[in-house]
């Protein structure tokens, strides 16, 4: 008599899946020694399912956790970097490179007033990101710590020249809260993109 | 990714839905709790997959980074610790073809001929399983104990489901000479 192969053996133990199991399970009921090895078989596969769980010698979560916080750190920078480098640009081409203006059609006290709203919608926005109570990577916090620096030195002019009685003292004041609107639009886009990173 | 359910241990991390929320935006004590509550499992997958406890360490290392980045597009459409477990055996593999274990193999091939006088020698479990070509082991622990198809197991290695058959059913008969499980002629 043929008896049936490992391969048979372990068919047998699937019948929903292996083909012609029917055939070795008809052999199967007819011969002992090959009950005998299926016997052994399934007694084996037991002792492998009951071998002991092996544990690590040493913990592996300082590494993860810094490896993680590393991947972190270099995409937040990437994003400020370059929400940062596209605000400058977009500065650059509206301030620096735009064409001749044609004839105003806003006064100089209208685009101030136009200023202040925005510069203060956006100081609204920044208080509500908090961000005070937010810890920031180092690179992120040296742009941010910039923008507010930059920030401060305008208000400074602008109070400055707001106390001169001069001309043109308003074309240089619309000047200034342009400049601060434009710093203010980066500081908070810092801060959002920031929160946006960490799924805040 | 569907595995026979013989095998499939509960490990679990608990209050599972606030832990996973939280990890989910990059919350680092939850990520930490899913870290202990699979890190003994993961482990002792990568190390009866790979030669080495080096190997079996760093394999857990890749893992819970791999988890750590891409637990916000985790479905939970199975269990975590499936998910978990598969990308572990997914890095394990990876690594075992990465060492060349896999061209090594004719080399634990020739070390462990089918000779007569093993019939006597009679290993136990472990090291029985130790002497197994890395390929073979690797079949026997997905399949055997992990509880994995041979499609699964075909496709994790990228090998047929028939490859992973007859690497089955050829360790077992060389763990049962071995084991001296063999009835005497």
């Amino acid at each position: 008599m043929t008896h049936l192969t490992m391969e048979q053996l372990l068919a047998v133990r699937e019948p929903d899946t292996a083909p012609g199991s029917a055939a070795a399970r008809a052999h199967l009921a007819a011969c002992d020694e090959c009950r005998a090895e299926l016997a052994r078989l399934e007694q084996r596969v037991a002792r492998l399912r009951a071998l002991p769980t092996l544990v690590p010698g040493r913990d592996r979560w300082p590494a993860v956790r810094a490896q993680v916080q590393a991947e972190r750190r270099w995409h937040r920078a990437r994003w400020a970097g370059a929400a940062v480098g596209a605000l400058a640009a977009a500065w650059i081409a509206a301030v620096v490179l735009r064409p001749p203006a044609p004839a105003p059609v806003v006064t100089p006290g209208d685009e101030i007033a136009a200023a202040r709203a925005r510069s203060a919608a956006l100081e609204a926005t920044l208080q509500e990101l908090q961000p005070e109570v937010r810890v920031l990577d180092g690179r992120t916090a040296r742009i941010a710590a910039e923008l507010e620096e930059r920030i401060a030195g305008v208000d400074r002019t602008l109070q400055a020249v707001e106390l001169q009685r001069v001309e043109p003292r308003d074309a240089r004041l619309a000047e200034l809260w342009r400049e601060r609107v434009g710093l203010m639009d980066a500081l908070v886009d810092v801060h959002v993109t920031r929160a946006g990173r960490v799924g805040l | 990714m569907t595995t026979r359910t013989l095998a499939m241990q509960p490990y679990a991390v608990p209050d599972a839905e606030r832990v996973l929320a939280r990890a989910r935006v990059g919350d680092p004590s939850a990520l930490e709790a899913i870290y202990r509550a699979f890190e003994r499992p993961v482990y002792n997958l990568a190390r009866r997959l790979c030669r080495t406890t080096e190997d079996a360490e760093d394999v857990l290392q890749e893992t819970f980074f791999e988890v750590c980045r891409s637990i916000a597009r985790y479905r939970a459409d199975g269990s975590l610790w499936g998910w978990v477990r598969t990308i572990a055996a997914s890095k394990a593999l990876m690594r075992l073809r990465a060492n060349k274990y896999r061209d090594a193999d004719e080399l634990f091939e020739d070390a462990a001929p089918a000779r007569r006088d093993d019939a006597g020698l009679r290993m136990d479990l472990e090291a029985a399983l130790e002497r197994l070509s890395p390929t073979a082991r690797a079949v026997v622990w997905l399949y055997d104990v992990e509880g994995y198809t041979h499609d699964e197991i075909g496709r994790m290695m990228g090998k047929t489901p028939s490859f992973s058959k007859s690497q089955l059913a050829r360790s077992h008969e060389k763990l049962r000479r071995w084991l001296g499980e063999e009835e005497p002629a």
